[in-house]
């Protein structure tokens, strides 16, 4: 399935999003996620199915003012 | 002691943690000046999980209040789905609203502040805005529902120091029961003592500390000047007169001047 | 004599060996087939700054860099350029120069007609910057390549990632990046750079701009080359570069001199920087592994530093086996 994460293109196997997160090695917690613009809350995502062209934000805490 | 949205805070300094020359130094400047607050940013960055698990522990061994901002949000869209976005991950309703209208000098957006105010108040956040120090868009923040405001002193990083201080003064007359914390712009500790002594409830600071010669010490030295502000204008400050009035009584003296 | 396995040929893994090799070492090292290729050191600026860093470093870093100049002009005097560092700023940033120059040594002030003679393509586009003269750069590819030259043409064996340590005395690790999901106090710092060509541009030495959030610096090399770098994000993700990271180096080329729009981009280059709490590297021991890691932005800068340290550690663990 050809989606978008972050701007960037992949082929993804994944269905859901918690798999797709694992997919591309990012598992572990304190991230978040976005589909389509719309909140994809941290328990959610195991149940969240992705779609072909989805456009999927992974956010990460930095240090800011 | 300080309340904002219901909880203590023990202390009236707040920390950005931007720009520091490097993370033990950020921890010891957090320590040193027993700031009870710290902000955080969200950015579309994929950090690995060791890494980011590792920066969550750092944080918490910072032992205070995370406020998360919508920092690089430039629009009402943008900063609300951030707000919601940073609420799951920092799992907290606090948030640090930030609408840049300008990115070269990062000054709020207002229109979209406040309307990203109502969305977000509506939403069950508790919103702390960052403004300007105009009074209009004070009450429409307040109106929206935020019971705190954040006005700036100067542009952030700019290291001015107030500049501003009758509209500042005004809206303290003007929200007397409302807390207010100065944020963006402060350079020196004498900056933050001065408006601590206008009565305000807090300061937050960031490029101030982080970009210092020594930021840790210079953490300390905001903390004791925040301290001494807040002392001196719950001690009741003398207002200044013309006229000199001698502290030892004349009364009583064998022959007066 | 001791048989010393050495892991990793960055710049910290080929000082280390430099330095043992040519105190009598019997050394081995184990490379990734492409060497260094793909490391922070690969795609690193190579300026030598010891001042300019300390505007956000630690000072230990202008004494040991002071001290690495001179190292790596002994050891490859042919690749050192000694010209010094240009600081500048756009008016509008003019008061960054002052912070800057607030937390710095070893420059001295140089008006309009100065900077234009120190470089004539940046005549008139600047009224004053800070020149560092007892600055130097180095080009690390060719640095690491010559490294490596020399080491192989000395019968230093190169062998591959997975070789048994079983066999050896000592083992030094300089794996950098590989240990980042190994040591839990190490994290890594991303860094974006581009490589690009115009000979529209000459510039003798590193030019440093200066921008409230986004400091660049652009560093000349042969063959009208120019690397503009480098983000600094606290993150160990290795995706490619950011459109916006793109966008601000090339704006930054271009307040510099606007002839960067023509340029040709010739690489694109993203790497992780290791990195400890304070910034600084260290070296630890542990039985027979000694490893070294954390060189932040400062990898030739202060490796032959650690490389002195290392090998004092073991030559005189050596000698007090023998006593």
């Amino acid at each position: 399935m050809h989606i978008r994460v972050n701007g960037e293109e992949f082929d993804v196997k994944a269905h859901f999003l918690d798999d797709l997160i694992e997919e591309l090695g990012y598992a572990g917690d304190w991230l978040a996620t976005a589909v389509n613009n719309e909140l994809v809350a941290n328990n959610e995502r195991s149940n969240h199915r992705i779609y072909e062209h989805d456009r999927i934000e992974i956010l990460s805490p930095m240090q800011g003012g | 002691m300080l309340t904002l949205y219901g909880k203590n805070i023990p202390s009236r300094i707040f920390l950005g943690t931007a720009q520091y020359p490097s993370p033990m130094i950020l921890e010891n400047a957090v320590r040193h000046s027993g700031a009870s607050i710290v902000t955080l940013s969200l950015r579309r960055e994929i950090i690995g999980g060791e890494q980011r698990s590792r920066f969550h522990k750092f944080i918490e061994m910072l032992d205070a209040y995370v406020l998360p901002n919508t920092a690089g949000c430039c629009s009402v869209k943008e900063a609300v789905i951030t707000a919601r976005l940073a609420r799951d991950l920092f799992k907290t309703n606090w948030i640090k609203l930030e609408v840049i209208g300008n990115q070269d000098t990062l000054q709020p957006d207002i229109f979209a502040l406040v309307e990203a105010a109502k969305i977000l108040v509506e939403e069950g956040f508790d919103v702390f805005p960052y403004m300007t120090d105009d009074l209009i868009v004070a009450e429409r923040l307040v109106a929206a529902g935020c019971k705190t405001l954040m006005p700036w002193c100067a542009p952030i990083g700019s290291a001015k120091g107030p500049s501003n201080t009758a509209s500042l003064r005004t809206m303290r007359d003007h929200f007397p029961d409302l807390p207010l914390i100065v944020d963006a712009g402060i350079g020196r500790p004498s900056h933050a003592t001065m408006l601590m002594e206008l009565g305000f409830d807090a300061i937050l600071l960031n490029t101030a500390v982080a970009k210092a010669l020594d930021p840790v010490k210079m953490a300390q030295a905001f903390a004791q000047a925040i301290t001494a502000g807040r002392l001196g204008f719950e001690a009741g400050i003398l207002n200044p007169r013309d006229i000199a009035i001698p502290s030892t009584p004349v009364i009583g003296q064998a022959v007066f001047p | 004599m001791k048989k010393i396995l050495i892991k990793g040929a960055g710049v910290g893994g080929l000082t280390v060996a430099y330095e043992l090799f040519t105190h009598g070492a019997h050394i081995t090292i184990a490379a990734p087939e492409n060497g260094p290729a793909g490391s922070a050191s690969w795609y690193a600026g190579g300026m030598l700054a010891p001042y300019c860093e300390c505007d956000n470093a630690d000072s230990i870093i202008e004494k040991w860099g002071v001290k690495a100049i001179k190292w790596w002009h002994k050891v490859l005097p042919e690749l050192v350029v000694r010209h010094g560092t240009l600081v500048v700023a756009a008016p509008r940033d003019n008061v960054e120069l002052d912070r800057f120059a607030a937390r710095t040594t070893g420059y001295e002030i140089v008006s309009a007609k100065e900077l234009g003679d120190l470089e004539p393509d940046l005549a008139g586009r600047f009224q004053h910057g800070l020149f560092f003269a007892s600055e130097a750069h180095i080009d690390p590819r060719k640095a690491l390549d010559a490294l490596i030259g020399r080491l192989k043409k000395g019968g230093v064996a190169f062998v591959a990632i997975g070789e048994n340590e079983k066999d050896y005395d000592l083992v030094i690790d300089a794996t950098g990046r590989a240990r980042l999901q190994l040591d839990g106090q190490l994290r890594g710092i991303r860094g974006e750079m581009l490589l690009v060509r115009t000979t529209d541009i000459h510039f003798s030495r590193p030019i440093r701009l200066l921008h409230p959030r986004i400091p660049l610096y652009v560093v000349p090399r042969q063959k009208n080359i120019f690397m503009i770098g480098a983000t600094m994000i606290e993150s160990d993700n290795l995706r490619p570069i950011t459109t916006r990271s793109i966008m601000e180096f090339l704006n930054a080329a271009y307040i510099l001199h606007p002839a960067f729009a023509e340029a040709e981009i010739v690489e694109i280059g993203v790497g992780v920087r290791p990195a400890y709490a304070d910034n600084l590297p260290h070296v630890k021991r542990k039985d027979k592994v000694i490893s070294i890691n954390g060189f932040y932005r400062h990898g030739y800068l202060l490796a032959p530093e650690m490389a002195i340290q290392i090998k004092n550690m073991v030559l005189q663990n050596c000698v007090q086996d023998l006593l």
